[in-house]
């Protein structure tokens, strides 16, 4: 093995090339593949993942690593550097939970709040500060929010349960593999340890503080992990309306009722004519025109709306107030233009 | 603009039907006009609203854009409420037609043209039957009626839906006794018993019996508007009347059971949904186009070296 990497020209892709577990090298098997495991990030090749992890979960063959892996998790890895891909996998996880948009908020004050804890959170969780904790009110915060968004399935009775269990929940989760009373004593003692940091000063100030202030209501509040100054309440969907065919225009008349019809002398000969009947022309339309040019009037009174008008050029002080009352009088057509209808 | 020294105002006639139209007509499905200035060489200006993406006529023409049954229904309603409130402000169109219902960047659809709009006929004034576009023309004046009311506007606003639905011109003719020939084969031969005072019309001639037809059978109407569904062919054969005294009006054609039964309509933005997506698949083919021929889908000749053609290169 030693032989390829020590010629000159392999000793750049040499690290990328061999397989810590398996020490083969590609010079041996081109179409050698890297998988990851988005646990621990330790690198090895595809055959060694088939070889370890194809009877079920198995412990990362690396030297001093602890966490239990497996097969299906493995998968190629998208950055070259791995720290970059596990900030990557982190950040969509933290993203994927703490969802809220600027339209969530009532202001831009109290969205960027909530972008700050987001950001404290998932620097949390990349630099390995209060795992645990942050882990735990994720979770909360998640099941919280679904609990909010399907009303109708039964709240978690996590969420109901005594918020001085802290790590619960957290635990059940650790629970798996050979390592599991190890991982749980040394998860006791990290929780205690972080629970010191918290009170302290270890969280940012405005969770911190959020975290205080969920711990005194939690009597009437179930603890949802984080709480949000300025974070509107969930509406649900907009509930669609009764379908209306008008479009919500209604033209009922206030001042007058129409009659089927009319007995008016004039009207006399039109209503018979046969030429009318063919074409369709009815004279119930002409009615309903007719009573509307003469009604339509009532109960619009243009003094006000002139007062009105006046008041607000007024209030906004406008300079351009003659011609653009000028422009006014010229969009509305006058009323004494009499034209013969020619058509 | 010029000048016309005919009327009064010295506007052409159209842009002042229009002015006055559109003036009084506020309605999310009709086009809004925004203001009206003239400027020192004597035209007018009218400043419409902005309507991107096309008209009706384009949209069933894009073989690109895919629509299903829910958005023709859609259509229908919008263009069937700006008919409504048009006639609820007694104001007929009188040029209803699929390249005169333009679409907002919204998605909702908008009658524009007022161009030949007018307001309701007093009793005994006679109107010009020289209105709507021929394909889009109801009998009575395709028979020179000058007495006729808004139902005139319900005939082309039928046309229209069932052009969308079959994606082709429902009653085409090159000219107006042929538009008369297809509408007659269509509904039937009218007479006085089906429309009463017809023969009164001046264009009317008493069919012989040897030549009266007697329309298409439903199974035709079912089978060309399958788009509409049962209640859809319903309605709009009921907007289809000869008789306009028949004819649905405005109402009756809203409160139809056509739009409360299933599908519901689509929403506004899933038709602007469709719409983009039509017109991107089209203009992305036309670039293809472009390039040159572009390259061969799939086939055995793929992985061959294509053949350098120099033919286009000699002049």
């Amino acid at each position: 093995m030693s032989k390829p990497s020590s010629r000159p020209g392999a000793a750049a892709s040499k690290d990328g090339d061999i397989c810590p577990v398996c020490k083969s090298s590609r010079y041996l098997n081109p179409n050698m593949k890297f998988l990851v495991n988005p646990e621990c990030y330790h690198k090895m090749c595809e055959s060694c993942v088939d070889r370890i992890f194809s009877h079920g979960p198995a412990p990362c063959p690396i030297a001093g690593c602890k966490y239990t892996l497996r097969k299906p998790r493995f998968r190629k890895q998208t950055f070259e550097d791995l720290k970059v891909e596990r900030e990557v996998d982190i950040r969509r996880r933290v993203a994927s939970i703490l969802n809220k948009q600027e339209s969530d908020f009532t202001g831009l004050k109290a969205y960027n709040d909530y972008l700050e804890t987001v950001e404290e959170t998932t620097w949390n969780l990349i630099l390995g500060v209060d795992v645990d904790a942050t882990n735990k009110r994720l979770k909360l915060w998640e099941d919280a929010q679904r609990a909010e968004r399907h009303s109708s399935v039964n709240r978690p009775s996590a969420l109901q349960g005594d918020p001085s269990a802290p790590s619960e929940s957290a635990h059940v989760v650790l629970k798996k593999g050979n390592l599991q009373r190890k991982v749980q004593t040394a998860g006791n003692a990290k929780t205690k340890t972080t629970a010191k940091t918290d009170s302290s000063n270890g969280t940012p100030e405005p969770a911190a503080h959020e975290a205080g202030a969920g711990r005194t209501d939690a009597a009437k509040k179930p603890d949802t992990g984080f709480s949000f100054a300025g974070l509107k309440a969930y509406t649900g969907p907009p509930k669609a309306k009764p379908f209306d065919p008008y479009g919500g225009y209604d033209f009922a008349f206030q001042y007058y009722t129409l009659q089927p019809d009319y007995t008016v002398e004039w009207l006399a000969k039109p209503k018979v004519d046969p030429e009318n009947i063919g074409g369709g022309w009815d004279i119930a339309d002409w009615y309903g025109c007719a009573m509307f040019d003469a009604f339509s009037g009532l109960g619009v009174f243009i003094g006000d709306e002139v007062a009105e008008k006046e008041r607000l050029e007024h209030v906004s002080g406008d300079g351009e107030i003659g011609t653009r009352r000028a422009a006014d009088a010229a969009m509305v057509p006058t009323g004494d233009v009499i034209m013969d209808d020619v058509f | 603009m010029k000048i016309n020294p005919e009327y009064k105002d010295g506007i052409q006639l159209d842009a002042y039907r229009e002015i006055k139209c559109l003036q009084e007509l506020r309605h999310p499905n009709i086009v809004q006009l925004n203001s009206v200035f003239t400027t020192k060489d004597q035209t007018i200006s009218l400043v419409l609203e902005h309507l991107p993406l096309g008209d009706l006529e384009e949209l069933w023409k894009n073989k690109d854009i895919l629509y299903q049954a829910p958005d023709v229904k859609a259509w229908a309603l919008m263009l069937s409420q700006a008919v409504w409130f048009c006639h609820a402000n007694h104001i007929l169109h009188r040029d209803i037609k699929g390249s005169n219902v333009l679409i907002a960047a919204d998605g909702t659809a908008k009658l524009a043209d007022f161009g030949l709009a007018r307001k309701f006929a007093d009793p005994g004034r006679a109107m010009t039957f020289l209105v709507i576009t021929r394909f889009y023309r109801p009998p009575e004046l395709l028979y020179e009626a000058t007495h006729y009311s808004a139902k005139v506007d319900i005939w082309s606003t039928a046309c229209v839906i069932a052009e969308l639905c079959l994606r082709d011109w429902f009653l085409p003719s090159d000219t107006d006794a042929g538009q008369l020939s297809i509408v007659t084969e269509t509904f039937g031969t009218p007479t006085e018993e089906s429309w009463p005072g017809v023969s009164k019309l001046s264009k009317y001639v008493a069919p012989e019996n040897s030549n009266k037809t007697r329309g298409r059978p439903m199974s035709w109407w079912r089978e060309r508007l399958r788009l509409l569904g049962e209640d859809g062919v319903d309605m709009v054969r009921g907007m289809l009347r000869l008789d306009p005294k028949k004819r649905f009006n405005a109402d009756e054609v809203l409160n139809h059971r056509y739009w409360t039964n299933e599908p519901k309509p689509s929403r506004a933005e899933e038709l602007m949904l469709r719409i983009e997506m039509g017109k991107a698949e089209k203009r992305k083919r036309e670039d293809e186009r472009k390039r040159g021929g572009a390259e061969v889908e799939s086939g055995r000749a793929d992985k061959v070296a294509r053949k350098l053609d120099f033919g286009s290169m000699r002049k």
